[in-house]
This record gives structure tokens, C-alpha cells and sequence, in this order.
């Protein structure tokens, strides 16, 4: 008399499952490489077309160093006398403070 | 709320529960790890820690994070008060970039179509790029000053910061350094940015001669491409023009920069007083003195822009002769951290002087090693500067975000996997 033993399968998985749960796991990743590298690119082309703009209005500028600007120069002649007169550190100078240090605000 | 002076804004940024899919991309972008909240949950902001930059409000991709100050009807209102001069400083970011709020290309340069819109609004005009040459002027000199005293041994004329010296336009990276690295305070510049001397400078110079009128009836509106410099804008150091005139006798309480539009606030402004920016006919204000400006103050914008102006400036103070070739190319780009050093004749002393300077832009992933250096004392610069955000301004918080589908055709063939 031949014997049958009965033997659980070692894989609790079967074919169908195996298949969806890769497909799905592959949608994911794919999803988030595809979000990722599009949000990065899309940022960058942005930053690149901005900053070449600039360059451009500097390129076109007649005057291009700022200590040849005419109309800074006179509101040196005219009112605050020189960069760092005691006027122009009152109005163009700040100090900061050390934030670590401020408590609580209500 | 720690971390705040009186009345600073405190939570400019904050994240809408409705739209916020805890998708977790804006804490890739936030530098100073504000943000909390478990994958999948729901996020929200931490605003002890946020600096206000905004990268989360561009970058995330549900919209989720909103700027929670917005001044628009404000100034509309002070624009048809008859009585107030409302005056805006632009800065240099804007100009390439409102374009495309109103179906201009991506990286139209409009200037004289921002002025022309301005003009039609109401607004008198400060260009900030006016203000970001001043700034050269302030912070150039300050520096120069520095390196006598230091590198060539002369005397100082009076109290001198550290170096390397930090440039100290960007108010999200002075919030930072605030928070995080008190001990380098001194090694800031102590110039204001370039918006907060347009304000000051607006309230003294130009209430007096340009715009004659009385400072407390000017109403000074920052247009920026930053979340920041309206955290900036209320700090309560920032009131040196009213400063000024008590000291001449006119009594009044009022701040430098009242309040400061957004890029994507102005463009909201001006649809909703139906003007259209690429409509408006073209305006170059040319008497005024206060709207030119030079090539060295529009670059500001970009990362390195600042060290560029700077440099140039900066060499022809000490050499008397002007640059010969003024696009300083290492400094330009984007790549994360950018050094160079220039050797100059010192004119005065006929020594040679080798300036080494530093552009770090992206707070999150470039500064740390720049800064341990500087905190070490073992700095090989005498002059860095920091944007927070990648790319600098042109790439602020306060920038028009997924602006123009161009083609909605190219926007769904660029999802196919092939392309």
C-alpha cells in the first residue's frame, strides 16, 4: 500500500498573488522615481531660465559696478556723506540678536 | 513662542490639514527639519524652528503649505488713499519672474512692464536694485575696512566685525544663524539688506527730496520673492527712519518697510485691479533717481550674485583700475558650493592681497561644513555668502509656483515612461 503523505506547500503564495503584489509593488516605485526626478527637474529648468534673465539685464546694463552708479553716488553727496559715516550706520546698518537666548512670547 | 522679539510675525508658514497628503516631500526641502508629522499623517509646522524660506510652499506638490500673511487688500486700500505715497521696492528677482503669472514665457525679463503695472497702480518706486548697489557701498566698504585692519595690519577706525565675513541679505539665513549659530553673530555683516535700506532710505532721503512729503504718511511696500522678508519687515530693530526724524524733531512711530508682497501677492494685486501686467504699456521711469540701478545690483538674485557685485567693487577700490573682465565665472552656476580667490595690488601700499571667498546656496545640503569651518576658527575665507534657497532668489518662497502649462500636451506626453 503506497503511502501519501500530505505536505503543506512551502510557498503560501500562489502564482496570481505573487504576480500582483510585484505589479503593484513596481507601479509604486515607479510612481515616486517619476514624482521625484519630474519635481527636481521642473525646479531647476525654472532656476535656470530666472537666473539667465538676470545675467541678461546685467549683459544690457550701461552701468555695471555699483560704485558707478550716479544715483547712489549722490545720495552719498547729498545726504548721508560716505558708506559707514555715522548717518549711514544709523540708517543702513542693523545689529542681530542671539535667538537662542529670547524666551517665550504669548 | 520662544525664539521671537515683540511683535515679529511668527507662524508666516502654515500647512493646510485639508490638502496635506503627508506625502513627506516637503521635509526634503525644509532646512531646518520645522516640519513634523509621520508618513501618511498629517504634517504641520514648527515655527520655533522655521525661518519662514518657503521652500516647502514651492516645492510641495499638493499645495498644501500656505503663506499665511497676506497684505493685499491693505495696500490696496493705502493705494487709493489719496493722502498716502505708497512707494515699492522691487527686487531683483521679481522682474523674471511675475512674467509668468501672466502667460509671459518662463525667464522673460519685464522691468519696464513691472514698472508700467506699478505705475498704473499707484506705486512711486524704489528699485531694490538701487538699494542692492547702496548695499555694495555699506557692506564692500565694511569689508574692505576689515582687511586692512586684519590682513594688512592697519588701524581700525572704529568697531569691526569678525572675518570671514557672512553677506547678510538674506533674512532667512539670518534667522538661521540667529537660531542655530549665535556665535557667529559678529561675523555678519551689519549691513541691512537691500530692502531694509530701501525703507529706511524712502522715509529719510526720499520723504525729503524725492517724494516730498511727510514720512509718516509714506507707505513703503516690499515686493519680494520671498516668504521671509515678511518676517524680516516686522522686526522691531527696523525703524531707523523714524529714528531719525525724532532726532530732528518730527515726532512718529512707524516701520522702515510697512509691509512686503510676495511676487505671487503683486500678481494677485494687480488682478484683482485688473491690470494686466503683459497689456500695461512699457514705462522706464527714467527721471527718477532712485529706479537706476546697475548691473551689479540686478544679479543679486542669483546665487553668487552678491560676491560678484561685490567683488567688483570691491577690486577697484583697492586696485584703482576697474576689472577687466567683470562675468566672474566661478562664482555663477549651481553647483552647491562655490570658492575662488583673487589676487589684487593693493594700491595704497603697493602689497599684494588674496581675497578667498565662498558662495554656499541651499542652507539644508551646502552650509554645514562651510560654517563648522568658520565656528573651528579654521576658515580659509574672508568673505561667504549665504542664500538659503537653491539658486538663490530667483528660486524664493515667494515665487510663482507650477507657473505656465505651456503645452498641456507636453505636460501628459512627458508622463509616459519612454520620454
Amino acid at each position: 500500500m503506497a503511502r501519501y503523505d500530505y505536505v503543506e506547500k512551502a510557498v503560501k503564495v500562489s502564482r496570481r498573488e505573487f504576480l500582483g503584489v510585484l505589479g503593484v509593488g513596481a507601479a509604486v516605485l515607479w510612481t515616486g522615481a517619476y514624482v521625484a526626478t519630474d519635481l527636481v527637474q521642473d525646479r531647476t529648468k525654472y532656476i535656470k531660465l530666472r537666473a539667465k534673465a538676470l545675467y541678461l539685464d546685467d549683459g544690457k546694463a550701461k552701468v555695471r559696478q555699483s560704485h558707478n552708479n550716479a544715483a547712489v553716488a549722490d545720495v552719498y553727496k547729498n545726504f548721508a556723506e560716505k558708506p559707514l559715516s555715522p548717518l549711514a550706520e544709523d540708517l543702513f546698518h542693523t545689529r542681530y540678536v542671539d535667538r537662542s537666548k529670547l524666551g517665550g512670547l504669548s | 513662542m520662544k525664539g521671537f522679539q515683540q511683535q515679529e510675525l511668527t507662524s508666516i508658514i502654515q500647512i493646510d490639514r485639508s490638502s496635506c497628503k503627508g506625502c513627506d516631500s516637503c521635509k526634503a526641502f525644509c532646512p531646518t527639519s520645522a516640519i513634523t508629522g509621520k508618513y501618511g499623517a498629517v504634517h504641520s509646522v514648527d515655527s520655533e524652528k522655521c525661518i519662514s524660506c518657503g521652500q516647502c510652499l514651492v516645492n510641495c506638490p499638493f499645495g498644501a503649505p500656505k503663506d499665511m500673511v497676506d497684505p493685499v487688500d491693505k495696500v490696496i486700500t493705502k493705494l487709493k488713499d489719496g493722502r498716502v505715497t505708497v512707494v515699492a521696492t522691487t527686487a531683483p528677482a521679481v522682474r523674471v519672474a511675475i512674467g509668468e503669472a501672466f502667460g509671459m514665457e518662463p525667464g522673460t525679463l519685464a522691468t519696464e512692464k513691472l514698472y508700467g503695472a506699478l505705475k498704473q497702480a499707484g506705486f512711486k518706486l524704489l528699485d531694490t536694485n538701487f538699494a542692492a548697489d547702496q548695499c555694495i557701498m555699506e557692506e564692500g566698504s565694511e569689508l574692505i575696512a576689515k582687511i586692512r585692519h586684519y590682513v594688512l595690519g592697519e588701524a581700525a577706525q572704529h568697531h569691526l566685525g569678525a572675518l570671514p565675513q557672512f553677506t547678510s541679505c538674506c533674512p532667512a539665513w539670518v534667522r538661521y544663524a540667529e537660531l542655530n549659530y549665535p556665535q557667529i553673530l559678529d561675523n555678519l555683516s551689519s549691513a541691512k539688506s537691500p530692502m531694509m535700506m530701501a525703507g529706511a532710505l524712502a522715509k529719510t532721503y526720499g520723504a525729503a527730496k524725492v517724494w516730498p512729503t511727510s514720512p509718516e504718511n509714506m507707505y513703503v511696500v516690499g515686493i519680494m520673492p520671498c516668504t521671509a522678508k515678511k518676517f524680516e519687515a516686522s522686526r522691531p530693530e527696523f525703524a531707523s527712519a523714524a529714528t531719525y526724524w525724532r532726532k530732528q524733531g518730527q515726532a512718529g512711530n512707524y516701520p522702515d518697510v510697512d509691509t512686503v508682497l510676495t511676487t505671487r501677492d503683486l500678481a494677485r494685486l494687480l488682478k484683482k485691479m485688473n491690470i494686466d501686467l503683459a497689456a500695461v504699456p512699457e514705462f522706464t521711469d527714467q527721471d527718477n533717481p532712485l529706479a537706476r540701478y546697475s548691473g551689479a545690483g540686478t544679479i543679486f538674485g542669483n546665487t553668487g550674485g552678491v560676491m560678484e557685485a561685490a567683488l567688483r567693487t570691491a577690486y577697484f577700490v583697492i586696485t584703482g583700475q576697474e576689472l577687466a573682465v567683470l562675468e566672474f565665472a566661478p562664482v555663477r552656476g549651481l553647483s552647491g558650493f562655490k570658492a575662488a580667490s583673487v589676487t589684487m595690488k593693493d594700491a595704497k601700499t603697493g602689497k599684494e592681497v588674496t581675497l578667498n571667498v565662498a558662495v554656499v546656496h541651499g542652507i539644508k545640503e551646502n552650509l554645514t561644513p562651510v560654517i563648522d569651518q568658520v565656528v573651528a576658527g579654521k576658515s580659509p575665507y574672508q568673505f561667504i555668502e549665504v542664500m538659503n534657497c537653491p539658486g538663490g532668489c530667483v528660486n524664493g518662497g515667494g515665487q510663482p509656483i507650477n507657473p505656465m502649462g505651456t503645452s498641456w500636451l507636453d505636460k501628459y506626453k512627458a508622463m509616459l515612461p519612454w520620454s
